[in-house]
Parts: C-alpha cells; structure tokens; sequence
C-alpha cells in the first residue's frame, strides 16, 4: 500500500461544483483585510492574535454551541492526533491546512461546507521529512483581482494555489511550485529526497514577498555536528523568484562569522526561522527569531556566540539585509530557541511612543526592543552566569537578562519551587531533586554522572515557558496576553556519544542507560559479546513527579496579562481546570487546592474586544464535564473567569475569530491522546431556534 | 461524537481479523462515547483489570527499551519527556491524556501512527514491547504474563494514573 502511494508522486484535486457555485461575487477594489476577517495566521502580520469583536463576549460564551465540525481523518493516508493549525477567513473563505497529507481545504466559514481541497503527494520525500502532518496553517494574498493561497508542504516544496479553486498558479514558479530544497545557498544533503530540511509553520506573505523559515529534526541526539542550515529566503509572490536570502549562519567574510570559532559555522547546520516570522509593512521591517545551533545541548563543536543562534535579528522586507539584532542566548546550550512570534506594539513608555517588538520565550522573559533601532526598551544587562564543566564545552560567561518585565514563568528550578502540598510529599520531591545540580535560568548542563548529578534540572528550556503558539497583543491596553508552562521540567544530563550514533562528543542522556543507545536489536548478541550489565528496564530513569504529582509546586501553567506601557504585570491566572490526579488523589485529601492550571506548552490565546479565550491542553473528567477540555474566556481587564465551553478533546491549534453574514465565530483545533485531529466553529445561539 | 478510528495500516501484515478487530474497536468506543460519568464504573466489576495489575513483565519492558531507543527516542526523548514536535510518554499530560481509556486506545495509536516516518513498520510484538516498556516508565508494577498483542484484548486493560484504593 505505501510502496504504491510513494510511485504516485502527482496532485490530486477535487474541484466540488457545489463550491464553485457559491463562490462569493468578485472581490473588488484593492485588497484591505477587514477586523472581521482572520487574513493570516496571527490574524495580522504583528502577531497579535487580536480581532475587536464583541458579539461573543462575558454574558454569552457559555452559550456558545458548534456551529460546524471537520475530522482531518481522511486529509491523508492515516488520521493524525497533532492538529496545530489555526485556519484563515477571508473574503468569505475559510482557508486551513488539515491532514497527514497537509491538504489544503477551502470551507464555508459559516456551515463548515467544503469547497475544495488540494493535496501533495510526494512519496519518500514526504515520507523522510522532518516536519510532518498537517503544520500550522498558511498564507492568503491578493492584489484586489487575484487570490492567492500559499502553503509549504512536507516535503519543503513551497505551492501556490488559486485560492477560488485550489488549482496551482501555473506561473508562479515551476507550474505553481517552488522547491525549496534548491536555490538555497547551500547544497542540501545527502539528496533531495532524504536531506533533511522542511518547515511546519505558516509562510507569510507582506506586500508582495513570501518568506520562508527552515526547520529540522529535534536536536537532543543529532547524529552529527554536520547539518543543513536555516536559511531563510523572500520569494516574489506573482513568479515565485528568489528575491532575497538571509544566511542564519553567516558564510566566511559576512558579520557574525568570527563568532563561530575553529570554522565551525562551515559544517554546523539548524539554526532555522522554524516558528512564524513578523512583518512590519509599513517600516519594511521583518523579524526573524532564530533557533538553536545543531546539538541542543552540547556545543563544544560550535565554540564562540553562534551568531545568529537565538537570535531576534530585523532585515529588510525587501532585500532581506541585517538591520540590526539582538543575540538572546550567547552561545545556546538549552535549546530555548526563539520559539514563537515576535509581537509587534506601539507603546508609550514614560511619555514617549515607542514602536516596540516583544519577543515572549521558553524562558520566560519576555524581551521587548524599539523595533527600529533594536535598542532594548528597558535595559537588558549582560549578568554573569555559571561556567559548566563538560569536557569541551564553551561557555558564555555572561547572558543578557531583561530589567523590566520580571520573568512570566519560572526559568530555573530551587528547592523552594518543590511541592509542600505535606511535608512529606516534599521530602520525596526533595530527594528526587538532590540527584540533580539545581539553579536559576541559564544553569549550564552537566554530564550525566550515577552517583549524581544525574543532570540539571532546567525549567523554561527546551518545553517551558511559551513555546510555538506564542502570545496574543491587545492594542487598546497595550497588553500582551501569553500562557506559559510553569512546571515543564526538563532534566538535562550528557552522556558521551559512542560514535555508531553521533559524531558529537555529547549528547542528551542518563548515565547507566548509554549500552541501550549503542546497541540496537540483534546487536552484541552473539556467544563471545560483552554482556550488558543487569539491571531493570528504565534503569536511570527519574520520574519527575511523586506519585503523579509534578515536582514543583502550581500553578503549572499560567496566562499573565503584560502592560507594555509599564513592563509590568497587569494579573496572572493559573489556565486550565486542576488535573484529575491533583484533584482526586489519596495524599491530598482535605487539602484546599486552588485550581493549579496545566502542565502543557502547546496554548495559544486569542484576544477580542474584551475577552481573552484560550483552551486546555489536558484532558479533564470533573463533576460539571465528562471526559474532555474546556475553552475559556477570561475578562481581559482582570483575568476573571466568564465563561467556557466542552470541547471533546484538548486544544492543540491556537483559536482564530471572524464575523460572516453578521455572527462571530470561534475556530480551534483540538486533538491528542485518541482523539484525531478536528477543527470545531463555535458561534451562538440563533434567536428563535 | 466517536467514530470508530479505521485500521488502515494493520492488514499489511496478513492479520485476518482486521474486521473483528474493526466491530470489537467499536463497541468499546461506543461504550465509551455513549454516558456521562466516571468511566470505570462501566467496567465489569469482577474480571476487569487495569494497568496496575501487572500487565506486562520485566524482561518485556526491557525488550521494549531497546526499540524505544532506536525507534521512538528521536523525536519523543530518551527520557520519554517529548519535544517540541512529539509529546512526552510519561508525566501528567501523558496520564491525564489516557486516564479512563483503554492499552486497547493506546496500542492503536501506536499501530495507527507510530513511528511517524512510516507507520505500521513495526510489528505488533514490537509495538506491545513498547508499551510495556511505558508502563515501566509510568512505574505500573510488572507481572509475570507479558502484554497482549492484539488491540481487542488490550481494550480489556483499563489505563488509570491514579493508583486505584487497595481492595476489600
């Protein structure tokens, strides 16, 4: 059956008759999005997740129902359970990436009716990519007449569709495709099939550029220090031509090189754009937050600044120079990345307008610069940090850390962040944790050792704090609204690399388990072999929690509401309903627990005119739902709870918000566990039905 | 509110009981999605048996550990805590994920999806070694008859985080 699908490499589109009939009439005039309308997949390209709508608000969202539904099962060869997208609405189209075929489907924003769907299926080279299922979304331009929809596929192709029929451009690019394994300064290997290199997020389209991020595989255990690198580059969106390329690892001779020493920015690779990238139109600016450098947690091969590792950098929207930039991590070795969009603010701060980037992050800061200038709003000074001891490492002795605002959630773990639910719960917590080198943020990692420490226990690193979904701005207070996991603890231990399965000295492990990464099934099997030593599977293996509780204390995952005016909070609430363990278990009973939030990295928040709605993450069984999740809305002034709504599975796509034919709607992505991936649109009651 | 999830990728290996597989997968699921209410109460009473009865054995996790490493460990962890494109395989996400569900639920995900690069590569002797190596990392106590192989036999495990109260 795949060996069939993989000969077929060619496009299927189903053009529904029905769809075309009820194509909207013409879209007239030059093409400006409307506030009711959802143009691009942080609503706008600021990043603000922002619609002034007001027909859902406080008194109502309870009532919400499902105005429509639509399973990605059959978007594909087998239903995928991660559906991270956020779909588009525009000029009267929804538009949204589903599947494990990362379809391309155009619906009726107010029934869910389909209108048509396009898919690639591109055989082995969809199949080794290294940024599957259906992504997070995709593009929509026009200039008034046209309607374009862009989207990347697995793959790494970038396609260009008729947005009335899904039906390729055939004059953009080669018949309405772009292979970005090409033409990329680079020669991508080992080939074009298996080389490494795709992207999940959504392409973004400003003015009359397309630009395009690169991603990899998950870099705790890369099998070498040698790897393709992140570009990104700018494409024409009528012919698809290369208009420009920002080389994220500069080549020899451009600024930044000298900041990979012993030629290490020859061979290393990653250090992509993989999360959604913000245009300023108006100034002409974009910004790229930049990623880690191949081997998350090890860098002795990469010894200098890595520059533009985790790295804000500002080019020109048109011919993609450096601007200016700001390095977050020097010389990263917690794979923090810059994970999520930066969000673009004009603020007033001490009288006087500031056209502002915050940049919310893993780590809990959120980093906020004058976006013309680069120059930090409130003052970001280098501090001293701990130097580490892995054999070979190169430490940055010192990390910019931002004055205003206080960190959103926790990056760093101390004895005081351990349970004290009881004192003896705490005591457990404490003797799991002593096996670990504690510290606050940008506590380096250490090798694995039995005796201990078996690692460092991090916080806002490789999970925590925010990750893709990224924050929400609301450009009336000037807040910006963003969920952060506060109890992602991330144990972060090396163990040297046999050389069967990296070339890098160290890589992510636990002492006492290296003889099961060197040997694979069959392997050292035979009469003479060495034996492994005895011992019980998951030898090394800390669960961080006891008995099901998480080691350290709620809230496990926040909402904090940050005036940008000030840099300071506004409130903070603990997102998402206590979990079933927390609530029913033995040990706490008695206890008043406050609603502890959810451990979970995966929530984006929508804001409005006057709500801030985000999902959960966790599944939950409580007395007032049956097993699901639930979507809230919070007063965006004060955080309180309003309202919320059943949905049969966690949020795991951001939530989006339109009007059509006068009602507001309220689209998320749920999936997870057994649950296949789902769009559902939430909208209110009709009066009179 | 749930369909019943096809089998898609299973009947490459010759099994001949796709179809049974198919009605038993919905009449659980049907049993499932139908009430409101705490789960395990629908369960019989007298043979159920849940994930801390000692489904699986030592030497079969530890079977399971190997392929882990090797197939799942990439994009999920060595220490099974996830990353950014695969969620983690232990912890209060992972339990609260499949809390009230069934190693029936779980096992078919596995055989649906998993590993992502080319689903129903491995075999389901391989697929269950996995799961028992989860368990162990779950800390679910071991027992001495190794894990079921087939979906409709695992939808007879309940999969619960919480320890259940010591019985009468």
């Amino acid at each position: 059956m795949r060996e069939k699908k993989s000969k077929r490499l060619k496009t299927l589109v189903f053009l529904f008759l029905a769809g075309l009939l009820c194509w909207p009439p013409d879209a007239s005039a030059q093409f400006h999005p409307k506030d009711t309308e959802w143009p691009s997949y942080a609503a706008d390209l600021a990043g603000t997740r922002y619609r002034p709508l007001d027909q859902i608000n406080a008194s109502n969202f309870s009532d919400l129902e499902i105005a429509w539904r639509i399973k990605t099962d059959n978007f594909g060869d087998r239903p995928e359970y991660k559906l991270e997208g956020t779909p588009l609405m525009v000029n009267g189209v929804l538009y949204a990436t589903a599947g494990s075929r990362r379809a391309v489907i155009a619906l009726d924003p107010a029934t869910g009716e389909l209108l048509w769907i396009h898919g690639e299926h591109e055989g082995k080279r969809g199949g080794a990519a290294p940024r599957q299922l259906s992504g997070r979304g995709l593009a929509y331009w026009s200039d008034g007449k046209e309607e374009r929809i862009f989207y990347v596929t697995p793959g790494f192709r970038l396609m260009c569709l008729d947005a009335k029929t899904g039906v390729r451009i055939p004059s953009f690019g080669n018949n309405g495709e772009v292979d970005l394994k090409l033409n990329d300064d680079q020669d991508i290997f080992p080939d074009l099939i298996t080389g490494e290199i795709g992207i999940q997020s959504a392409p973004v389209v400003a003015k009359d550029t397309v630009i395009i991020g690169a991603a990899f595989r998950e870099g705790m255990t890369p099998k070498s220090m040698h790897n393709n690198k992140g570009y990104v580059r700018g494409f024409d969106v009528r012919t698809g031509k290369r208009l420009w390329i920002f080389h994220t690892i500069p080549k020899k001779g451009e600024f930044g090189n000298d900041t990979w020493e012993k030629g290490s920015a020859e061979y290393t690779g990653n250090t992509g754009v993989w999360t959604q990238i913000t245009v300023d139109e108006q100034l002409g600016l974009v910004y790229l937050p930049v990623e880690s450098p191949t081997s998350d947690f090890y860098g002795g091969h990469r010894p200098g600044n890595n520059l533009f590792g985790e790295t804000l950098v500002c080019v020109d929207l048109k011919t993609g120079e450096r601007k200016w930039h700001f390095q977050l991590v020097h010389h990263a070795l917690w794979d923090m990345d810059i994970s999520s969009a930066p969000i673009l603010a004009d603020i007033t701060v001490d009288g006087k307008p500031v056209k502002a980037v915050a940049q919310p992050t893993k780590q809990g800061f959120l980093y906020v610069f004058d976006r013309v200038t680069g120059k930090p709003v409130w003052p970001m000074p280098e501090r001293p940090v701990e130097v580490g001891s892995v054999p070979g490492e190169w430490y940055s002795p010192t990390q910019p850390i931002p004055s205003k605002p206080p960190a959103y959630s926790r990056n760093g773990v101390s004895i005081d962040d351990l349970i004290d639910f009881t004192p003896a719960l705490r005591e457990r917590a404490k003797e799991i944790a002593s096996k670990y080198h504690l510290g606050p943020v940008f506590t380096p990692p250490t090798v694995s050792k039995l005796e201990g420490p078996l690692g460092t226990l991090t916080m806002g690193t490789a999970s925590g704090g925010t990750n893709w979904p990224g924050g929400s701005y609301d450009p009336e207070t000037h807040n910006v609204y963003v969920f952060a996991c506060n109890s992602c603890i991330e144990p972060i231990g090396l163990v040297p690399a046999p050389k069967e399965v990296s070339d890098i000295a160290y890589i992510a492990g636990t002492a006492g388990r290296e003889v099961e990464i060197l040997h694979g099934p069959g392997e050292n099997a035979g009469a003479d072999s060495p034996k492994p030593p005895k011992k019980s599977a998951g030898g090394g293996f800390n669960r961080m929690d006891v008995d099901g509780l998480i080691l350290v204390k709620p809230p496990y995952g926040t909402i904090t509401a940050i005036n940008l005016d000030k840099g300071e909070f506004v409130w903070q609430i603990a997102h998402g309903e206590t979990p079933d363990l927390v609530r029913n278990h033995a040990a706490l009973k008695g206890l008043n627990i406050p609603r502890t939030g959810q451990t979970t990295y995966n929530i984006g928040t929508l804001v409005t005119k006057t709500l801030v709605i985000a999902g959960e993450g966790n599944v939950t069984t409580t007395a007032d739902h049956p097993r699901g999740a639930m979507l809230r809305a919070y007063d965006k002034m004060t955080g309180k709870e309003v309202g919320a709504v059943y949905m049969p599975a966690p949020q795991t796509g951001s939530p989006m918000t339109y009007m059509v034919n006068g009602k507001q709607y309220i689209v998320v992505a749920v999936s997870g566990g057994p649950y296949s991936g789902e769009y559902i649109a939430y909208t209110l009651p009709s009066t009179g039905e | 509110m749930n369909t019943p999830p096809r089998e898609c990728s299973i009947g490459e290996e010759g099994d001949d009981d796709v179809m049974m597989k198919y009605s038993a997968a919905a009449l659980v699921l049907a049993a499932l999605a139908s009430p409101i209410g705490p789960l395990r109460a629908q369960a019989p009473a007298a043979e159920s048996r849940s994930v801390w009865d000692g489904v699986y054995t030592e030497d079969q996790a530890k079977r399971g550990e190997t392929i882990y490493l090797k197939e799942c460990a990439a994009c999920h962890g060595a220490m099974l805590t996830g990353g950014e494109s695969a969620p983690p395989l232990t912890g209060g996400p992972f339990l609260a994920n499949w809390n009230g569900l069934t190693m029936g639920d779980l096992f078919d995900r596995i055989r649906k999806t998993m590993p992502q690069t080319n689903p129903g590569r491995l075999t389901r002797q391989q697929d269950a070694d996995i799961l028992a190596f989860m368990l162990s990392i779950n800390k679910f106590p071991a027992g001495k008859t190794e894990l079921y192989r087939q979906s409709e036999m695992l939808k007879e495990i309940r999969f619960e985080s919480a320890k259940p109260a010591p019985k009468k």
